[in-house]
């Protein structure tokens, strides 16, 4: 007895420190490797973004449902995934307090060597964040209905009505809190009270409130229809399964909403038959070697502690490194360095997933912006729809193209991508900051100070908004912002009508209203390379005159070859060369596709491509090979 | 014990926090015993100065736009107490009992804003008096609109909602968040009331369709509605089927155009549930859209216009900017279902512009509509204005029009009488050129149209951020009873009126449910 009660407290030292450890490198984990601003940014990948303002007003709809102060604690919190470190501390303190319920919980079910099953939770969200899916409300619904649980084991009072008193107030409570997540409160109580507690009553009556508190609170009081008033903040709620992304790891949040019962469950069934064997047949000490070492282990307790703990390290690590989704981090860490113009970034990034038409439409943006599209796009695998994302995949990318739209001036087709964007991704700081800047470049200062007013109530992109309105106030024509005149004096004018977006229509327009927009001068010409229109691209040549370059770029001397040789014409340069190394670039390529006459395509651009692989000469012979997205 | 201690100190610190924010919130008034007055009328936001007042409206909280350190503001009128405000910020809100009262005791007087400022030397100034009438009648208690975020192809978060004009409480009656995304089209009552309404669905899932609700019964009748006009007896509606295309501009300041491809009007029965219509109110190669019915009865007035293009399927057609609609009527006898000969009532030929949206008074006096460069919807029209045609004035065969003073240089669309004619609501957007909100205006017996106020919110910056529209704004005497959840089972619901359309002169395609203009083909 004595023995047992000086373990106790070095016991408990020795589980705080692993805890303490795990959430320690839980934190950095997704702090320095998940990086919880690529979830807040979520380009067009997570569609559920809760928004969040400053305000009474906004407060206020929340409270007109069910699980709508857990969907507005959610948004506030969700927000501080803008800041890196204060994101993952978010998500460490969520996942620390659901262990430290489950934990309550099963010392609650007499459980000590299920204990290990706290860590279960955390592990099982590191993989949610890992694979940059976003289910943070319907885990802050778990995290809420376990903390009920707790605090409904903790005032558990002895007389039966009493509890039965106060398992309806939190009843009432906790489903207004967090709607559908009262099921997992009720299940757990009526479990413990079923199978632990042996008050069948009390049991009956948590299964029973289980079926009759979302009817009448939810779907009487307030009015949801009954799909919804079970599922609200569940997993299984329409709001998740109605949409595709969502979906996304919702498996997940099923196991995490499952794991408790079923281990109670679990242990309590196989608790039965071992009671009986107890009875029967009382347990002898084991002289086997085994048993043994086993007894040995055991009676070391840094030992046990020291593998036990590495064992936890061990399996949390493999699992969570083994779900890490890269390519899918890879293309967030390109919008997101897209969106705040890091241009060398993402042509760092590409190499980690060269395959995807977004990137590659990054990338084009990057190599403009670093005066490289004219002379290294075909380093980078192209398709003509990728400097626009005009195929019909794409349709939705409204977000990505929109930026494109901003920059070449189109200023029409960025506000409507943008507003297809918030309907679809809600009113994203991102996407309001955007609209609020095409307003103010279209001079609709009304419209913008709306954007503004509303960006102004949010927690991270107030400033911002705050200067702008200030701005807007002093000097209505914003004749001091550089970009804002700028995009002014690019902005298209000429006015039609149009469903569909056609790219040439629409850059000739630009360089109409102003010759020297060197961004739609480049994407006109790029336009008609990946597209093959050598004609339409050789006609507009002239237009070199406009902007500054030191020579014939390099991609464009690459085409005008092709395009002599095909058509046996001169190209009139008005006096510019051709460098040297074009030439010599064109024979080597001339060469080896002489020499390999006759073979397959497949081939042929298999032994082309380490020599001539970023040049025109490769893109236009076997481009279309090499774009597969 | 323990538990109880804690319990008390809890207590005691959230009564002394709320006691705290009592006092920092709601400072006492301060006595103003000295001043100066300055000759300056003091610019406040949103604007309520020089306009004529519904005598039941809710308070109209404003903001001064003016610099100050404090604010006060004295509401008076000839009786009653006066109403003081105080403010740190020159947000001010009217309490809405003594504002209530104060207007309703007021009916037909002169209601005055003394508005003082604090400057930064302690001195306390008093600009010029605001003055505002506070009107006889009442405006209809409820407004009934539709919010939703500036839509370009795909929609989200879609409702209906009723707001009491009297003051700020505003309830859900149709919201498109729990059921799936379906779009909310027009919501259209018989003669204000709410007891009696439809409203038009589309979606995916469920199909179109119109709510046809009664009293507390709501019925889903299995065709397309768009816009819908009660004829006064209730016992038909008129209505029309348009083949609606959404479009963009490249460089207009208001990106979307909507075109109405094709359209036909049409009737249903209510006795009979069945749909109906004539050759004049559905020609081939017509457009006729926005129908409503004269308070007598005797007519149905509607826009129509020529259909310029033969593909109906190249969006947007060829000279899809000379489309322009003209205003005419068609009598009718509801005893022998006979429709009459067809009458112009305004040409495009005479106004040069797309005559759309006409909405008669109650009193059959005035009739409302909207004038544009071309096209059939007016809210995407930066040039689109109210007009008022005087139905008692009839010249060599022409009814007198007049553009009204009230317009803006943005759009003004989509309006509605209340049910005593002396109010009308219409859509703007003055204040910026994207969002639209609803504008409240007193008609006077003669048929002038006073200076609109923008509707009241309790937050008076609640504009200045508000990412939603408001459209089809519908004034009702009565909140809609009907539930969401009951009209939200109906819309999920297999059940539907079948509705057989009456024009069938070619064998539509195999499985498909064919329009109304593709059956008319």
């Amino acid at each position: 007895m004595l023995n047992s009660f000086r373990k106790l407290p070095s016991q408990n030292l020795g589980r705080s420190i692993r805890s303490f450890l795990f959430f320690i490198l839980f934190y950095l984990y997704l702090w320095l490797q998940v990086d919880p601003r690529l979830i807040y940014h979520g380009g067009e990948t997570i569609t559920s973004f809760p928004v969040f303002f400053r305000g009474w007003s906004f407060f206020q709809q929340f409270l007109s449902y069910p699980g709508g102060l857990t969907e507005y604690l959610s948004a506030f919190l969700f927000q501080f995934f803008y800041i890196g470190w204060a994101g993952a501390l978010v998500v460490t303190l969520q996942a620390w307090l659901i262990c430290a319920c489950t934990d309550y919980f099963l010392k609650a079910v007499n459980a000590p060597r299920l204990r290990w099953v706290r860590f279960v939770p955390p592990i099982l969200l590191l993989i949610i964040y890992t694979r940059y899916s976003y289910h943070f409300t319907t885990t802050m619904a778990l995290l809420t209905a376990l903390l009920f649980v707790f605090l409904y084991l903790r005032l558990l009072p002895k007389s039966r009505l009493l509890s039965m008193v106060v398992f309806i107030i939190l009843s009432v409570i906790l489903y207004y809190i967090a709607a559908g997540a009262y099921l997992l409160f009720a299940a757990l109580c009526a479990v413990y009270e079923l199978l632990f507690n042996h008050n069948w009553r009390m049991g009956l009556l948590c299964l029973l409130s289980a079926a009759i508190i979302p009817y009448i609170e939810g779907a009487l009081i307030f009015g949801l229809n009954i799909a919804d008033a079970f599922s609200e903040l569940l997993p299984s709620s329409p709001k998740i399964f109605a949409y595709e992304a969502r979906k996304r790891m919702v498996t997940i949040v099923f196991i995490l909403y499952l794991l408790l019962p079923l281990t109670a469950l679990g242990l309590r069934l196989w608790q039965i038959p071992a009671e009986k064997k107890v009875k029967k047949k009382p347990r002898h000490k084991s002289t086997k070697p085994g048993a043994k070492i086993l007894s040995w282990y055991t009676g070391v307790p840094l030992l046990r502690w020291a593998v036990e703990s590495c064992l936890l390290f061990v399996i949390a690590g493999t699992v969570v490194f083994s779900a890490q989704d890269n390519e899918l981090k890879t293309l967030l860490e390109v919008d997101y360095y897209a969106y705040h113009r890091m241009w060398p970034q993402i042509l760092e990034a590409y190499h980690r997933h060269p395959n995807s038409f977004f990137i590659v439409n990054a990338v084009n943006r990057a190599l403009y912006y670093t005066g490289r599209l004219s002379s290294n796009m075909f380093s980078y695998p192209q398709h003509p729809d990728t400097l626009f994302l005009t195929s019909k995949r794409h349709i939705s990318a409204f977000w990505k193209k929109a930026d494109v739209y901003i920059d070449l001036g189109v200023m029409n087709m960025a506000e409507s991508a943008l507003i297809e964007s918030m309907i679809r991704l809600k009113e994203r700081p991102q996407i309001l900051k955007r609209l609020a800047f095409i307003s103010m470049v279209k001079a609709d200062s009304g419209a913008a100070r709306v954007y503004l007013g509303a960006l102004s109530k949010t927690l991270f992109h107030a400033d911002w908004a705050n200067n702008y309105l200030a701005k807007i106030e002093s000097d209505p024509n914003l004749s001091t912002d550089d970009q804002i005149q700028h995009l002014r004096d690019m902005m298209m004018e000429t006015d039609y009508g149009f469903t569909n977006y056609v790219p040439e229509r629409i850059l000739l327009a630009l360089l109409q209203k102003n010759r020297y927009n060197r961004m739609a001068f480049e994407y006109l010409m790029a336009w008609h390379l990946l597209t093959g229109q050598l004609d339409k691209f050789v006609q507009n040549l002239d237009r070199l005159d406009d902007f500054d370059y030191p020579g014939i770029p390099r991609n464009y001397e690459e085409a005008i070859l092709i395009y002599e040789v095909l058509t046996g014409s001169k190209v009139d340069l008005k006096g510019r060369q051709i460098t040297q190394s074009t030439y010599q670039r064109a024979r080597g390529f001339s060469d080896i596709s002489n020499r390999l006459h006759g073979s397959n395509q497949v081939t042929a651009m298999q032994a082309t491509a380490p020599y001539f692989g970023d040049t025109y000469f490769f893109y236009y012979n076997f481009g279309h090979l090499t774009t597969a997205e | 014990m323990k538990r109880h201690y804690y319990l008390f100190w809890l207590c005691a610190i959230v009564m002394s926090l709320a006691t705290l924010s009592y006092f920092f919130l709601h400072p006492s008034i301060p006595i103003i015993d000295e001043y100066i007055s300055v000759n300056k009328m003091p610019v406040i936001r949103p604007d309520y100065t020089d306009t004529v007042i519904p005598p039941n409206i809710a308070p109209l909280n404003f903001v001064v736009k003016e610099q100050g350190m404090q604010y006060y503001l004295k509401i008076h009128s000839a009786k009653g107490n006066n109403i003081d405000v105080f403010s740190k910020t020159g947000r001010i809100e009217i309490p809405i009992g003594q504002w209530r009262k104060l207007l309703n005791i007021n009916r037909g007087s002169k209601i005055y804003f003394d508005i003082y400022t604090k400057d930064k030397i302690s001195r306390w100034v008093r600009l010029k008096t605001i003055t505002n009438s506070i009107a006889n009648e009442d405006i209809d208690s409820y407004l009934v609109y539709r919010k939703i975020l500036p839509v370009h192809s795909n929609w989200s978060q879609m409702g209906i909602y009723q707001r009491n004009l009297e003051n700020f409480d505003e309830s859900t009656i149709l919201d498109n968040r729990f059921h799936g995304g379906i779009c909310l089209n027009c919501h259209t009552f018989y003669n204000n009331r709410p007891d009696k309404m439809l409203i038009g669905i589309r979606s995916k899932k469920y199909g179109s369709s119109a709510l046809l609700v009664e009293d507390r019964t709501v019925n889903k009748i299995g065709t397309k509605f768009t816009y819908v006009s009660w004829h006064p007896t209730g016992r038909l509606a008129a209505y029309s089927s348009n083949k609606v295309h959404q479009f963009f501009h490249s460089a207009r300041n208001e990106v979307r155009d909507v075109i109405d491809m094709d359209s036909i009007l049409l009737y249903y029965l209510v006795d009979s549930k069945t749909v109906k219509t004539s050759p004049n109110i559905s020609k081939k190669q017509r457009l006729e859209t926005y129908p409503t019915w004269s308070p007598d009865g005797r007519y149905l007035y509607f826009c129509s216009a020529p259909m310029l293009w033969s593909d109906r399927n190249n969006v947007p057609p060829e000279r899809y900017d000379e489309v322009k609609y003209d205003l005419l009527r068609i009598s009718y006898d509801l005893k022998s279902d006979k429709w009459g000969e067809l009458e112009t009532v305004l040409s495009t030929k005479d106004t040069g512009l797309s005559i759309l949206e006409p909405r008669i008074s109650p009193d059959g006096r005035w009739l409302l509509f909207c004038m544009c460069s071309y096209g059939s919807f007016p809210i995407h029209h930066q040039d689109s204005d109210l007009y008022l045609m005087d139905l008692s004035a009839q010249h060599t065969g022409q009814f007198e029009y007049r553009r009204l003073q009230i317009n803006s240089n943005q759009s003004e669309s989509w309006h509605s009488w209340s049910s005593n004619s002396r109010w009308i609501v219409f859509s703007s957007r003055r204040r910026n050129g994207l969002f639209t909100r609803s504008y409240l205006s007193y008609v006077d017996k003669a048929g002038k149209v006073y200076k609109p106020i923008l509707l009241p919110q309790k937050d008076p910056l609640f504009y200045d951020s508000c990412l939603k529209t408001y459209s089809v704004p519908e004034l009702v005497t009565k909140p809609v009873q009907v539930t969401g959840e009951k009209l939200a089972r109906v819309i999920r619901s297999s059940r539907k009126i079948p509705t057989r359309l009456p024009i069938t002169m070619a064998t539509p395609k195999a499985g498909v449910i064919p329009e109304p203009w593709e059956e008319r083909e």
